[in-house]
């Protein structure tokens, strides 16, 4: 039983993190087609930066998450402007893209080593003092991220439901050629949905950083296909889909640690279980759980 | 003898069910124009009944034996070829290549061949012939080693009919063959047809528009709309029919 | 090093180059091929000949799982299942202590003989030839040129087979499908039967560089076959020109000199780096130049700009 509740609640962090990040990462595919392979150093350049401020410089740590929160946006814009807008132009394909996206991250990630070096770090908090639920050790921590997590998965969901920008998003992803000849400014929903992907990089980051208590460079890499499996299991291009699948896979892959699976899973195979996950969805189902295909399957 | 039989398919996706319990059958020789208004499902038939799309419900036959459950590369080579609206044909690929790829029995399609070379260039040459002449017939024998994306959509018409009839086939479904192309290449392609059928017995079943060359060319006409059939029968019984009318002219009043 | 590179692009260039299959996994297959040697040599005594010939098998076999599973999908969706494919066997030789020894490579495969590595017989080999070439080239003559000299004869061999393979009406059928599906398949031909094809053919040149690899280096281990290794192929494949197979040893030189300059080149600017700096350096350099290469030029040195932008 405690087993049980120990791994649900590490499934519904790791799960609210996945579903942040697979945000992102789903709103480029449904809008720009692009599986974005530098997601991950996004995550790993959002919690430097915010480790940066926040311990180098001692700035307030909320402080600290929005500052890293909008470098996050503004090198997403600028990469936007630079380079994207320019592949689009010239139509570039699905490689291209791939490899381009590849290599952005290839570039990241020495960056990002470079400026901060690679040993591990920690925020400042105390990520010691833990709760006792019956019986499962609730790390403060993470409760903390728990909450402002599921409070920013809302406030996503409000976004994209509500906000006229949002909706114009789901409106180009849906129908690109029409959304555009109805006076939906391309440009404008190209750009917001970088801007968006960049601000929800960081806060996964950052969030990831605390929940594991310490980080390196590797972080955001070694959980990019995770936030990938997230992805297709909500359902490529549905941005609500990406909510659900994140939660469903993070929760999935801790509560594989159970017994009941197979005498459970040890849990150094759990990114096996997000990678399986990921392979048996695009099998079996690869419409995700909501059952739509968009674009081309 | 029914060289194919269609027996009450239908298929539905996205919401919509283009087509509903279709019946007929097509004797072997022969030529049939399926017509019809726009989005009555006819290119949707065609993709059932090649293998593109699955149905849901009911049975194809092809000679005898049933091909709804096959895939469409197999359904080609037992004989039941088509061509596609608005022809495709392969741009990267000559206007030569494009032609051999269609000549069935290709030692170079299996791997293990790939060791006795010699076999295969014997069928290259081969192939090569039979392009060439396929090409002479529409006269197209200039553009043979230039990339196929060259050619103006008529002459892609030709070349894709050309190719289907490369494969040496028993049921050729040509969808819209003569869409968009000027007068004189249709003489071309209706000599063309004209000549295979003699020669070769092969059966056509046919999508068109153009109303006044299907009614001068068909032995048979079969009208479709809204997904299923609503008429069939000789070219002159359909001109007269009022169902077919009004599909075509929406529920106009006729006369006065 | 190159020389590997090159054998290991030739597969990509299979893969992609012909049929337009975007593998993103290859490196899996390199891993398969190279730890199947080390472990039936060293655990189960194998000669390293047999080893090698089912270690690529294996590699092929590999492939085929792959396509037979995933081909289906579209572009995209396969590229990310190939890529979860080469980490979860990645992840596998990781965590099989037992098998594959783990974090610590090979030199941790349990061996009845006590220490040793697995390069027994091709040692013989490469000592010959670093044997008659020392009268020439004294101390020039190292193991690593030997190894040089076995490689690249192989990868010219299998370049030249390459080219004759994509001159024959199987890689027709491929070309074509890289346009549309549909064409061939109202052919005849079985769309899915050619490409699975090409991706174990490229399957095993990536399971013969996996062997290369292995003796070259005496020693494997799981970092060896990260993710990013594919994508080392992949630039020089699309720097090579991915739709011909001439450039893949001028790109290989090239990627080998980007790899060997950032650790080797000890002038100035370089000197100004420590050594993790360079590896730095040299991922960054990739990158630039992976970017470079598709948005300037995506034909590579020897590719048609036509049929790049077909994709």
């Amino acid at each position: 039983m405690t087993d049980l509740i120990q791994y649900l609640f590490n499934g519904l962090v790791a799960g609210s993190i996945f579903a942040i990040a697979a945000v992102g990462i789903s709103l480029l595919y449904s809008v720009l087609r692009l599986v974005n392979f530098a997601a991950g150093d996004f995550l790993t350049l959002g919690a430097f930066i915010t480790y940066f401020f926040s311990v180098t410089l001692e700035i307030n740590f909320i402080l600290s998450i929005i500052i890293s929160m909008l470098a996050g946006m503004a090198i997403c814009w600028f990469l936007e402007l630079v380079l994207w807008r320019n592949l689009r132009r010239n139509k570039a394909g699905t490689l291209a893209l791939f490899l381009v996206a590849t290599g952005v991250a290839l570039m990241l990630r020495p960056i990002i080593q470079y400026i901060f070096g690679t040993e591990t770090r920690r925020f400042n908090v105390d990520i010691l003092k833990t709760y006792d639920f019956f019986g499962a050790r609730i790390p403060q921590t993470q409760l903390v991220v728990l909450v402002f997590a599921t409070i920013s998965i809302l406030l996503i969901a409000l976004f994209m439901a509500k906000a006229r920008i949002g909706k114009d998003m789901r409106a180009y992803a849906n129908n690109p050629s029409l959304a555009a000849v109805s006076g939906i400014n391309v440009d404008r929903v190209v750009m917001a949905t970088w801007l968006i992907s960049g601000a929800l990089g960081s806060l996964a980051g950052v969030f990831q950083g605390l929940v594991q208590g310490q980080f390196n460079n590797a972080m955001g890499e070694t959980l990019l296909l995770s936030f990938f499996a997230a992805v297709v299991l909500g359902t490529i291009g549905d941005a609500y889909g990406a909510l659900v699948g994140g939660l469903l896979l993070g929760l999935f892959m801790e509560l594989s640690q159970l017994d009941i699976f197979f005498g459970g899973v040890p849990s150094n195979y759990k990114p096996v279980v997000a990678f399986a996950a990921l392979v048996l969805v695009l099998l079996f189902k690869p419409e995700g759980l909501f059952g739509y295909r968009s674009r081309k399957v | 003898m029914a060289i194919l039989e269609v027996r009450d398919i239908s298929v539905s996706f996205g919401g919509i069910k283009p087509v509903r319990g279709v019946s007929f059958s097509v004797e072997a020789g022969s030529f049939t124009s399926i017509i019809g208004p726009n989005g009555a499902g006819k290119t949707s038939l065609f993709n059932l009944i090649s293998g593109v799309n699955k149905i849901d419900a009911g049975e194809i036959l092809f000679k005898g034996q049933t091909i709804h459950k096959l895939h469409a590369h197999e359904i080609a080579s037992r004989g039941l070829v088509r061509t596609f609206q608005g022809a495709k044909v392969i741009k990267r690929l000559t206007v030569a290549e494009n032609l051999m790829m269609a000549v069935q029995g290709n030692p170079g399609d299996s791997l293990w061949r790939f060791f006795t070379p010699r076999s295969r260039s014997k069928f290259e040459k081969h192939a090569r012939e039979l392009a060439m002449e396929r090409l002479d017939r529409v006269g197209m024998t200039k553009y043979a080693d230039e990339f196929a994306g060259i050619l103006s959509g008529g002459q892609r018409k030709l070349l894709d009919l050309s190719r289907a009839l490369m494969t040496n086939p028993s049921m050729i479904l040509l969808d819209e063959p003569f869409a968009g192309v000027n007068p004189t290449l249709v003489e071309k392609l209706l000599e063309v047809l004209a000549t295979m059928r003699k020669q070769h017995e092969i059966t056509f079943l046919l999508i068109e528009h153009d109303l006044e060359t299907v009614m001068n060319i068909s032995e048979r006409v079969i009208v479709m709309a809204e997904g299923k059939i609503i008429a069939d029968g000789l070219p002159n019984s359909i001109y007269e029919n009022e169902q077919v009318v009004d599909a075509y002219l929406g529920s106009r009043k006729r006369g006065a | 090093m190159a020389g590997i590179y090159g054998v290991f692009s030739l597969g990509l260039q299979i893969q992609y180059g012909v049929a337009g299959v975007m593998n993103f996994g290859h490196v899996g297959m390199m891993a398969i091929t190279g730890y199947a040697i080390a472990i039936l040599v060293i655990r189960f005594q194998w000669s390293f000949w047999w080893a090698a010939f089912v270690g690529v098998a294996l590699a092929a076999l590999g492939g085929a799982l792959l396509g037979l599973s995933t081909l289906r999908l579209s572009g995209d969706y396969f590229a990310i299942a190939s890529i979860a494919f080469a980490e979860i066997t990645r992840y596998w030789i990781l965590n099989s202590d037992g098998i594959t020894g783990g974090a610590q490579g090979t030199l941790a495969i349990p061996n009845p003989r006590g220490f040793g590595g697995y390069t027994d017989e091709p040692e013989v080999i490469l000592t010959w030839i670093v044997d008659r070439l020392t009268p020439y080239l004294g101390d020039n003559a190292s193991r690593d040129l030997a190894v040089l000299l076995v490689v690249w004869p192989f990868f010219f061999l299998f370049l030249w087979i390459s080219a004759r393979l994509q001159k024959t009406s199987w890689a027709r059928v491929l070309r074509a499908t890289r346009e549309d599906d549909d064409v061939p398949r109202s052919l005849g031909k079985n769309v899915f039967r050619f490409r699975l094809q090409a991706l174990v053919i490229g399957s095993v040149f990536g399971g013969i560089a996996g062997a290369f690899w292995a003796v070259q280096f005496m020693l494997l281990a799981p970092e060896d076959f990260l993710r990013i290794v594919t994508f080392y192929g992949w630039m020089i494949l699309i720097l090579a020109g991915a739709t011909r197979v001439k450039g893949l040893a001028i790109a290989a030189i090239f990627f080998g000199f980007l790899y060997g300059a950032t650790r080797f080149v000890e002038f100035w600017p370089i000197s100004l780096l420590s050594a993790p700096e360079r590896s730095y350096l040299r991922i960054f350099l990739i990158g630039v130049v992976l970017i470079a290469l598709m948005v300037k030029r995506p034909q590579g040195l020897f590719g048609k700009r036509q049929e790049m932008v077909l994709e």
